[in-house]
This record gives structure tokens, sequence and C-alpha cells, in this order.
């Protein structure tokens, strides 16, 4: 067998593995370890898997995940995330399908102070779905639209991802920050059409039968005013902070987590117990999200030393599918290896190989890089592997909550998604303009 | 004719002069010398730019067999490869990166402690690199040697030590946070290479470009795992250590003319700029204040790995008397007080 | 964890499984503090503190090996349950062996890292490996890579502990 072919055997036999149930961290460690020792031996295989457990997260980009984490259980114990939630649902009750509105407007506000869509996905299905709920929505609806909006983490700066491309395509991370804004507020109008569109057209998937009765909450102008300090005050911290020069992307995690913690302190709705297990907490999402990082990173080793990326390459690239096809080939392949492995893997799979030849095609870099971003989310609500709705379904805890429907309800969003990144090709300034000021 | 698999790889991508010439440079020489005999030929697998492994396993991953070839960059070895760091202790020697890597390679063959810090990692060096030349990139004009005093200066790692005495305080950071830390306030300045400061764009934030000339430093290795290299047939490894020899070569010459085209270049690109970017020498009294006012770094290297049973003293020595050999005035004799 | 462990050694187990994790736990915290602690220093002081970029990049790998095994516990490790829900319910016994296979592997996994990460300690302790800058800071990584190997190698066991559990459901028929 050659190299290719065993790199090849190698990706059919993940996505098996996967699909039988192997926990994904698990599945890529053996197929990648199979491959290497095929491919060379199996001391360099043992040796190369050591090397990833030992050096391949010892990255202090990565040090934010854990911070941006924590700092999104912080705010949702002290209260801010709900906060956000109750202002937006204040202001859109009047609005078909206002909750879910409600759930993307907040997400936009929250995305830029958490860089993780994981965090928001793990505060939003704890505030905004049992509200949603409790208000007559179906729970397919209310965890789709979670996880859909969670997206916007991401892509409203600060970003986790945006940082991954700044460093691997040697772009500035401040002006990859600074593109992802247009987009984002791009994004967040069109998943607010897709609910309205969806609340007018497919009633039974956005209600239970039968009507709402629950009541809303009553609050006045004061209380619309004091639920919004803490998150402006945060958000003040933090793109403060990142734009007045006092801190740069990667320790605004550290300084919006202590920021969260003051003001939770603040609140009293911190003691000592819940503090631990939130650290606790903070602890198994870290983990769960970092060991996959850390196979899929032996996994696309094994993978570049197959050969496969290369020979892709050849194939798609430097065929006569011309710079457009090329773009759009791209495209799918992200959205394709989204539905089975991380973004932050996909990106280091593809971008060494992608990013020369866009240059060579004469893209603009900032521009590719966030048809890249917004393209690898799609991957965190795409099945059979989607990052945040698994971590809606941790971090909701209900075992009646089947994967299956939360995927099902972040379907309508996968569109609006693939809506946005039309557009963003069609309109390359909504991406570079602030940017490029 | 037989075909060789060889995997090829580094932790930054082709893009990196030193990187892309493995390519351009020693497999192509490799291949053209292996074809004019016709009996062999190699079929690389490229893994560049870090898909491999990343540039804190450079050494290791050659060493272990991840790699069949790589590039090792020394700079993130110092604990391994303590006296290939000497150059980045010894600042303001020498500017010219071609007789820096020719020093290095004939120290590589007479000094037997250097030799063995390499070869003892199970691998055969074939070819050396180096950097281009180091100066100051600031937000404001910079009025001599005595305004640094109180400034902020992105510096990376090792690079810190060349601000101790001056006044101006080291700010951590990497090429690709240069950028924003400059643009944010976070520094007012970076003490970097052309060669990065180009791709990165940092003179739109940091336009003034004060030519210090801190001198250049040896960054590494193109090296083989030995077990490879071994099994290689003879006309390869013939072939292999001649392409080595061109690369190095190739290499430092490029180093010499690419850094002023670069300088050039963003001079030429920040015209339109406001403010426009200027170049500006930092005239001989003023590097001469900036060398005396530091500690005596080279000192303290080779105190510090003396101290652990490296032969570090007569290793500087030796570094500093091939740059002299050379024509190279350093600013500084740091050998002389060691 | 019935099978293979007398209830005092199950205690025992136990209790050093949630000590890793709580040093893992605490060390966010810390990351968190060394973080702002420069941000602090840099602002009033003008200058980074040394080290913590690759101080902060170690702790984070550590984090991560040492909560590995009660994350196990927790059954919090991402995969897909498009076959496991229907085998559960239709053929339970088979489920439980699946889970059984999958738990073995990742005992043999993750112990074939705890183990050859004895070499990198090894090799990190024998060199004097350190991160830093001589001259600016710098801190020996043994310590860490310790760590790394111990966390590794009681996720490791963990796994295997789990395997036996799904094993004895699969013969029991029961879950
Ligand atoms: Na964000
Ligand atoms: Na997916």
């Amino acid at each position: 067998m050659s190299p290719v072919e065993i790199g090849a055997y190698g990706i059919g036999a993940l996505i098996l593995l996967i699909f039988i149930g192997m926990p994904i961290g698990f599945g890529m460690l053996l197929v990648s370890f199979a491959g290497v020792a095929a491919i060379r031996n199996d001391t360099v295989a043992l040796r190369m898997m050591t090397q990833v457990a030992n050096d391949s997260l010892e990255e202090y980009l990565f040090a934010v995940v854990p911070l941006f984490v924590l700092m999104g259980l912080l705010v949702t114990i002290s209260g801010v995330g709900r906060d956000t939630f109750d202002v937006f649902e204040r202001l859109l009750r009047r609005v078909t399908a206002g909750l879910g509105i409600a759930t993307v407007f907040a997400n936009a506000v929250f995305a830029s102070i958490t860089g993780i869509s994981i965090a928001s996905a793990t505060v939003f299905s704890r505030v905004a779905v049992p509200e949603m709920v409790r208000h007559g929505y179906t729970r397919t609806f209310a965890t789709g639209v979670v996880a859909g909006s969670s997206v916007l983490g991401m892509l409203i700066p600060p970003s986790l991802l945006m940082i991954v491309y700044a460093v691997l395509a040697e772009e500035s991370v401040g002006r990859m920050f600074l593109a992802g804004i247009g987009p984002g507020l791009l994004l967040s109008l069109i998943f607010s059409l897709t609910i309205v569109l969806l609340a007018r057209t497919r009633w039974g998937f956005v209600f239970e039968p039968g009507s709402d009765a629950a009541d809303y909450t009553n609050f006045t102008g004061g209380d619309l005013l004091r639920k919004s300090v803490p998150v402006i005050a945060l958000m003040g911290l933090v793109l403060g902070g990142l734009y007045g020069g006092f801190f740069n992307p990667t320790e605004a995690g550290a300084a919006g987590a202590f920021g969260a913690l003051v003001i939770a302190l603040l609140r009293r709705t911190l003691d000592r117990g819940t503090f631990w297990r939130l650290l606790v907490e903070t602890g198994q999402i870290t983990v769960s999200v970092l060991f996959l990082i850390l196979a899929a990173t032996f996994f696309s080793r094994m993978l570049a030393l197959s050969g496969v990326p290369r020979e892709l390459a050849e194939f798609f690239l430097e065929g006569p599918v011309g710079h457009w096809g090329f773009l759009l080939i791209y495209l799918g392949l992200i959205i394709l290896l989204g539905c089975l492995i991380d973004s932050i893997s996909i990106m280091l799979i593809l971008l060494p190989i992608a990013v020369p030849v866009a240059e060579a095609a004469g893209f603009d870099r900032i521009w590719f890089g966030v048809l890249t971003v917004v393209a690898v989310e799609m991957g965190l609500l795409t099945p059979p592997f989607g990052l945040s709705v698994y971590t809606i379904k941790s971090a909701m805890d209900d075992p009646d909550l089947r994967v299956g429907d939360v995927f099902r309800g972040a379907l309508p969003f996968v569109g609006a998604m693939l809506l946005c990144l039309a557009i963003l090709i069609v309109f390359p300034s909504i991406a570079t303009w602030l940017a490029r000021l | 004719q037989e075909t060789i698999n060889l995997t090829v790889a580094s932790s930054h991508p082709t893009v990196i002069p030193w990187v892309g010439f493995i390519k351009s440079h020693f497999m192509a020489k490799t291949d053209e010398l292996l074809a004019a005999k016709g009996n062999y030929k190699i079929e690389w697998n490229e893994a560049f730019g870090g898909t491999l492994y990343k540039a804190n396993a450079t050494l290791s991953s050659v060493e272990e067999g991840v790699t069949d070839i790589g590039w090792v960059f020394s700079f993130l070895e110092a604990a391994k490869l303590p006296l290939s760091q000497a150059s980045s202790y010894a600042p303001f020697s020498t500017n010219n990166p071609a007789v820096q890597l020719e020093v290095m390679s004939e120290l590589f063959e007479t000094n037997e402690a250097f030799r063995n810090e390499w070869e003892s990692h199970n691998l055969k060096v074939l070819g050396f690199t180096g950097t281009d030349g180091y100066d100051l990139y600031t937000k404001a004009p910079l009025n001599g040697f005595a305004a640094l005093n109180g400034m902020k200066l992105s510096a990376p790692g090792v690079l810190g030590n060349w601000l101790r005495g001056t006044g101006a305080n080291a700010v951590d950071g990497a090429l690709t946070t240069f950028y924003t830390d400059i643009q944010t306030g976070v520094s007012d300045g970076v003490l970097s290479l052309a060669l990065g400061v180009l791709p990165a764009k940092i003179y739109e934030v940091a336009p003034y470009i004060t030519r210090v000339d801190m001198g250049v430093a040896y960054s590494g290795a193109v090296a083989i795992n030995r077990d490879t290299w071994d099994s290689l047939p003879e006309e390869v490894q013939v072939a292999m250590i001649e392409a080595g020899k061109y690369y190095t070569k190739s290499h430092g010459e490029d180093l010499v003319t690419r850094h002023e085209a670069v300088l050039n270049k963003m001079v030429e690109i920040g015209a339109g700029q406001n403010p426009a970017v200027t170049i500006t020498p930092m005239s001989e009294e003023d590097r001469q204040a900036w060398v005396n006012a530091m500690p005596n770094i080279a000192k303290e290297w080779a105190d510090g790995l003396e101290a652990k049973g490296v032969p570090a003293r007569e290793f500087m020595k030796a570094y500093l008397d091939g740059v002299r050999a050379k024509g190279e005035k350093p600013v500084r004799n740091w050998d002389d007080e060691l | 964890m019935k099978l293979g462990m007398t209830g005092g050694l199950r205690r025992i187990w136990s209790l050093a499984v949630d000590g890793l994790a709580a040093m893992g736990t605490l060390l966010i915290g810390i990351l968190m503090l060394i973080i702002c602690a420069d941000i602090v220093a840099r602002n009033l002081m003008g200058a980074s503190l040394p080290l913590v970029s690759e101080l902060g990049a170690l702790l984070l790998v550590m984090i991560v090996a040492l909560q590995l095994a009660t994350t196990i516990r927790a059954n919090r490790m991402a995969r897909t349950e498009l076959v496991s829900i229907p085998l559960e319910n239709g053929a339970p016994r088979a489920a439980a062996l699946l889970q059984a296979v999958f738990s073995v592997c990742g005992a043999g996994l993750l112990g074939a890292i705890a183990w050859a990460s004895v070499r990198v300690f090894t090799k990190d302790y024998d060199s004097g490996e350190f991160i830093g800058t001589p001259g600016l800071g710098t801190l020996p990584t043994w310590p860490f890579r310790a760590l790394i190997l111990t966390g590794f190698g009681f996720a490791a066991i963990e796994c295997a502990l789990a395997a036996l559990r799904h094993l004895r459901a699969a013969l029991r028929g029961a879950r």
C-alpha cells in the first residue's frame, strides 16, 4: 500500500469509528497511530503520538480556551448572560418568535466579550432554552437557535478562530478581528430573518401545539438599565482593553474572566463552593475540547505524512478548475470536513495548502480568512460531529434531549450560514472595509 | 533506476526564505546531481509549514524520525543546543549573514563540542541557516540611543537580552502579535528583522526604521535523521552533502542582498502611507554607547554553561575570532572580558 | 468500579483521581492570575513579567493531562450517538460490548502515551531542558513532564476500569 492509500483508508476508518460511537478523540488517535505505523513503523508512531500529547497543546493562544470557558460560566452564574437575554426579551416580546431573535442578539452582544463559541453555547443553553420552552417553543427549535447563534461567538471579536487563522496565514490578529464585525452583524440579521420565516411557514417546527400562556416578567426602565450595566462594563473592559492597548487578544480572555469574577462577587452570586464547581466544570469542558484538538493534530500529521493533502491540493487546486472553482471546492471541502473534525484541526489541515494557492489566485487574505472562518464554523452545527451541539447537550445535562433533535433544530441555521457565505463572496467589502480602514 | 521515498518537513512555511530554499536549492540540487548519474531518484513527500510538527519540536522530530529531513530551529533548543546560541549572546559582531554561516560551517568541522551537541541527537547536519540583520522599528522617530530610555519595545525571547542596560523595557511577543501590540500601544516598537517585518506589515504601524545594524544570528541547520542517512546509498549521500553546501552558500548570499532589497521595498510600499516609512541609520557613537551600556551577556552566557561543563568560553572566543578573521569588526570584543 | 477493586482501594483511587483534577482546577485559576499579573505589570511598570507566555502554554498541557481521568470518568468525551442509542435499546449486551472495546482502545492508547512519556521525562531531566531565556528567566520542564505523564497514566487506568465495567454489563446482560 502506498502512503496515500494508507491515508485514504485512514479517513474511511475514522468516519466509520465516529459513526459507530467511538469517542472521537480515541478514534483519531487509533487511526493515526495505525496509519503512521503502516507508513513508517510503530516506534515512530508511538513517538509521534507522545510528542503530540506533550507538545501540540503547548501554545500560548490555547490558554484562552479555559479562560473564555471560565468567563462564560462566571457570567452565567452571576446572571450577566441571563440579563443580556432579558433585555432583548423585553425589547422584542411583541415580535413574532421574539425570543428566538432575542437569543440571536443576546448572543451577538455576548460574542463581543467571549472568544469561543462553546462559551456562548453553554451560557444560552442554560438561559435561553428553558425560557423559550416555558413560552411554548419546541425544544428542537430552542436548542437549534442557541446552537446556531453560538457561532457568532467566534465571528464577532475577540475570536479564537480568527487568532488561529492569523497565526497560520501570517495576518495581523487585530485586522482579522475587525474583519469579523461586519460579517457577524450580517449573520445576526440573516439568522433573525430565518427565525421569522420559520415562524411564519413552519409553525410546528418552532412552537408546541397550544398558545403561549406563560407570563413575561415585567420590569421597569430602571431594571432594564441595571441589567444592561454589567454586560456593557464587560464589553468595555474586553474591547476597551484590547483596542486601548492595555492587553493583547490572548490576554483578553484572562482579563474578561477576571472581570466576570469581580461582577459575580459584587452581585454576591458566588460562594467558595460554587466557584470551585465552576472551575471543575471549566476543566472538564476544556479537556474535552483540547483533547479533541490534540487528537486531531495527530490525525492531521498522519495525513501530512501520507501525502494526502498534497494529492488533494494537486487534484483540486492545480487542475482545470480556475480561481473561483478553487474557492468553491475549498469551501466545500471545509464544510465536508466540518462534519467530521473540529474547527482548528480543519484549519491546521487545509490552510497550509490553501493559503499559497489563494495568494497566487490574488485573493484578499483577510477576506479569504473570513470566508474560511464562516465555513469552518458551519462544522459546529453539522452532524455527526458538531461541537456546539455537543456542548449544548452536555451543558443541558438532560437525558431526554437527543443530540439528533439539536442537529435538526440547527439545520436551518446551517442554511442561513450558507447564504451569508454567498453574500460575503459577492460583496467582499462587508469583511474588508473595516479591517482596511 | 531506484526510487527513494523521503519526507522533508519544517515548522515554518516556505515563504520563509531558508525554508523555501530547502525546496528550491537543497532538494533541486540533490535531484539535479542524482539525475546526472541516473541511478537513483528521490520521491519527496513535502510537509512544510508545521503540518508534521511545530516550532517547539524541530530537533526531536528529526532525531526521532518523525521526518527524514527537516529544518532544526536552534533558537528554541537552548537546552539541547547550548553552544549554537553563541551568536545571540554576542550582538553587534557582524552584519553579514554569509560570513557568519561560513564561520559556523568551519566551526562545525573544527570544534568537537559544537559538532557533538548536534550529532548526539541522532542526526547528520547538511546545511546551516541564519537570520538577516536586526534593527529597530518604532511608532515615533527615535532620537538616538538615549531616547530608548523608558520605551516599551517588543522583542521575542532571547533578544530581550539585547535591550538590557539601554533603559528600554522588553515586551515579550512573536512576529504575529507585534502588529497589534504596536497598533494598540502595548509596545512602542519592535526589535526585529526586515525579513519578518515586511510580510507581517509591521512597517504600517511602526514606520520609523532605525538602522542599528545589531547584527545577524545563527538560527539552525537543515539536518537528516541518522538512521535514514545510514540507509541511503553512498551516491545519494555524496549528492546531499554537496547540495547542503550549495544550500548554505546560496542562503547566506541571498540574505545579504535580500535584507537590503526588503528594506528598500518597505520604503517603496510605505511611501504613500502617513507617516511614510523612513530609514535613519544609527550613528556609530550611539551604537558604541548601546553596546557599552549592556552588561556582558556573552560572559553571563558562558559562565552559566561552563558551570554545567559546556566549553562555552572557548567556543565564544572561536566564534568571534572566526568573525574577525573574515574582516568583520565587532563593536565590542565580548571575549576580552570572558 | 465494583469489579477488580475492593472498597478501600476504590476509595483511595477515587481520591487520587479527584486530587489530580483538583490540581488541574487550581491551575486554571493560577493561569488567569499570572496572565492578569502580566497585564498589570506591563501597564504599571512598563515591562512584561518573565516566562508568562511559556508558562501559560505549559500550564495548559498540564490542565488537560491532570483532568483527563476525571473527564473520562464523567463520560464527557465527545462522541456521536447515531448508532449507540438505538443499539442500547435493541441489543444492550452488544452495546456494552462495543463500549468495552472502545474503552480498551482508549486505555491502550493513553497507556502507550504515558509509557512513552517516561522517555520524554528522562530526556528532559537528563538534558536539563528548560523554558524561557537564559539571562531573563528559566524554569526546568521535568516537573511538568512528570505531571503530564502521571495524568495520562491515570486516564489510562480510568479507561481500563470503564472497560471492566462495560464488560461486566455485557456478560451479565444488564446495565
Ligand atoms: Na467573540
Ligand atoms: Na460538524
